[in-house]
């Protein structure tokens, strides 16, 4: 057994609202080891990137959460940030201060974690931007965000995430504001990444198949919780949860015939102010019966965990 | 940023060259002239006087000898201070009027700045509430009302400060004119302040900042506060031009010698040089604020450098 890296507990978020809370996460555990890839997939809207960001205690202030969040056995701190866990976002083109020089927001980290002197954390942050192959680096480091293309800005974001040296790197869906080819290029250099350094990565996507590729294992949300999560090889051949398997059947495939229907699934996801009874899913379910509307079922345990009263079992 | 500063400073004399012209023509437009309301002169004795000051010469001819005597730095003589030129005029009461102008401006910086700041950071607490509260009342009440307010209370009652009236190298005569004059831009600057550090504080990069594991003090001084500033900064442009109406206003109520009285009088008694020297003065000055103000931007802001 690895050693435990962040243990996620019983997290939930709420924002009080007029008209009720909104629940964007409820009761979400992860516990990542040293080392691994976990990959967190689930539509717009269903706690995923809001579960990681209340982990890093990102979130803004009147957002109320609670559960526990601790970094190897120790209760999580604002030291840990950047330090030994580290956070990529979605937007490079706007998550870059648009006047401090694409070095300086290098070596801040380094100044601040590492106690560097400035010449040590200029050369250590060229270093870097040589990392994540941004290209002409040297002149980069001068360079304000601007002058940079959204492919080079999140190459910049991943360079100050790895300052540090971190353990675990979470990235909020990190290549959805890039264009396909690009997109390409960042999934292959953090994969290239995770590879030489054995950081543990969380990755947050809507794409399958960015999980597919870098992740060892998958969580899969709905409405906020956590419906099924196991390994990658068990929950996108078979997976249980039928909502899992109706996101997979969403995914067009090579072999499907050329003027066959595209599989989507019925209705709109759930909004977090207005979550359905018992099982979020259940009004777009096909397997959905009374227990579903009325009660949510527990995660429990099988060839992947599964929270759902009657899961698609092995054909 | 000097070569772009001189550039950009070169590039003020066209709009100031229109400024002159239309300003000149407009004036000529108002009915009556200098000489008009001087009920006893007699016709002869009016058309000398308006012989001597070449007012008998066709508009173009008198517009293009002024813009020959300004080409030496010369606003000519006053019509109605007889013996006195406008540089004499607005010479005696310029220093003063910029003194106060520039006090309110600073001042209006100085604190409103920090108040929209700290109201940010306590949101929906008391100090936000009161800050916004003092911030409407600011907006509101106009320089006459505030003026003599202010002279009732720090002058009258508690005799902390000359009630009005001035002596040269006296900054207290200075303080309540220039308070009076600043507290409605103190207002104003303090709600934008509140308003856009509050929006940057949500914005993504602050994120960046925050993931980094910094303290909130260097995300906040590093990070937030200088994107904060832009329409701050937007905004000294039109507030300098209030200050500088308002110390019209502001200089009656206190009774300051500047010269911002000569604008006024100069209109009404239809003394076209003065009124030119005015407009001059004031406008070159709005220009060279509005530049500073850009330049500002570009420093807090290295998007909107020029190359």
């Amino acid at each position: 057994m690895k050693e435990s890296l962040l243990e996620i507990d019983h997290l939930s978020v709420r924002y009080p609202a007029p008209g009720g809370d909104i629940a964007a996460v409820n009761d979400f555990s992860l516990n990542l080891v040293a080392g691994e890839c976990v990959g967190i997939v689930g539509e717009s809207g269903a706690g995923k990137s809001q579960a990681l960001l209340a982990a890093m205690g990102l979130l803004p202030r009147h957002a109320r959460v609670a559960g526990s969040i601790r970094y190897g056995g120790a209760p999580f701190t604002r030291e840990l940030r950047g330090r030994r866990v580290a956070m990529i976002f979605q937007d490079p083109m706007t998550s870059l201060t648009p006047h401090l020089r694409v070095g300086a927001q290098i070596a801040e980290s380094l100044t601040h974690h590492l106690r560097l002197s400035g010449a040590a954390a200029r050369a250590r942050a060229l270093e870097l931007l040589r990392q994540v192959q941004v290209t002409d680096a040297e002149r980069r480091l001068d360079q304000y965000p601007h002058e940079l293309s959204g492919g080079m800005r999140q190459r910049v974001m991943i360079a100050i995430a790895l300052a540090c040296n971190p353990e675990v790197l979470i990235a909020d869906e990190p290549t959805t504001a890039l264009d396909v080819t690009v997109q390409a290029q960042i999934l292959a250099l953090l994969a290239g990444l995770k590879r030489e350094r054995g950081m543990a990565v969380v990755i947050v996507t809507h794409d399958l198949g960015v999980v597919a590729g870098v992740a060892d294992r998958v969580l899969v949300m709905y409405g906020g919780r956590l419906v099924e999560s196991g390994a990658v090889a068990d929950l996108l051949t078979t997976p249980r949860h039928p909502y899992s398997r109706a996101l997979l059947r969403s995914m067009p495939r090579i072999d499907d015939p050329l003027d066959g229907p595209l599989h989507t699934i019925a209705g709109q996801p759930p909004s977090p102010a207005r979550l359905p009874t018992g099982c979020a899913f259940h009004p777009r379910c096909e397997r959905a019966s009374d227990v579903c509307r009325s009660r949510f079922p527990a995660l429990a345990a099988g060839r992947t965990d599964v929270a759902c009263h009657h899961p698609v079992e092995d054909a | 940023m000097l070569r772009l500063a001189a550039r950009r400073l070169l590039g003020l004399v066209p709009t100031l060259f229109v400024i002159v012209t239309l300003s000149f023509f407009v004036i000529r437009l108002a009915p009556g002239g200098p000489f008009d309301d001087e009920q006893t002169l007699p016709p002869e004795i009016k058309a000398n006087l308006e012989a001597a000051y070449g007012l008998d010469q066709p508009v173009a001819t008198q517009y293009l000898r002024y813009l020959q005597s300004l080409s030496h730095g010369d606003f000519g003589p006053s019509f109605k201070f007889k013996d006195f030129s406008v540089t004499e005029l607005i010479g005696q009461g310029l220093p003063l009027s910029l003194t106060l102008g520039l006090a309110a401006v600073l001042l209006a910086l100085a604190l409103g700045v920090p108040l929209g700041a700290f109201a940010a950071l306590r949101q929906n607490g008391a100090l936000d509430y009161s800050v916004m509260a003092f911030a409407v009342l600011g907006v509101a009440l106009p320089g006459f009302v505030i003026g003599p307010l202010l002279a009732l209370v720090f002058g009258l009652h508690l005799r902390w400060l000359p009630v009005a009236g001035w002596s040269p190298g006296e900054w207290r005569y200075l303080v309540l004119p220039a308070l009076t004059l600043a507290l409605p831009v103190i207002a104003y600057i303090a709600r934008l302040t509140r308003g856009s550090l509050l929006e940057v504080l949500r914005s993504n990069f602050v994120r960046t900042a925050r993931a980094k594991g910094l303290p909130e003090r260097i995300v906040l001084w590093r990070h937030a506060i200088r994107p904060a500033l832009l329409p701050v900064v937007s905004y000294l442009g039109p507030a300098s031009a209030f200050v500088m109406t308002g110390s019209l206003v502001v200089e009656t109520v206190f009774g300051l010698p500047g010269s911002g009285r000569y604008l006024v009088q100069g209109a009404i008694n239809r003394d076209y040089t003065l009124v030119m020297g005015m407009i001059i003065v004031y406008g070159s000055l709005m220009l060279v604020l509005n530049l500073i103000a850009d330049l500002l931007y570009g420093w807090l802001d290295p998007r909107v450098r020029y190359e």
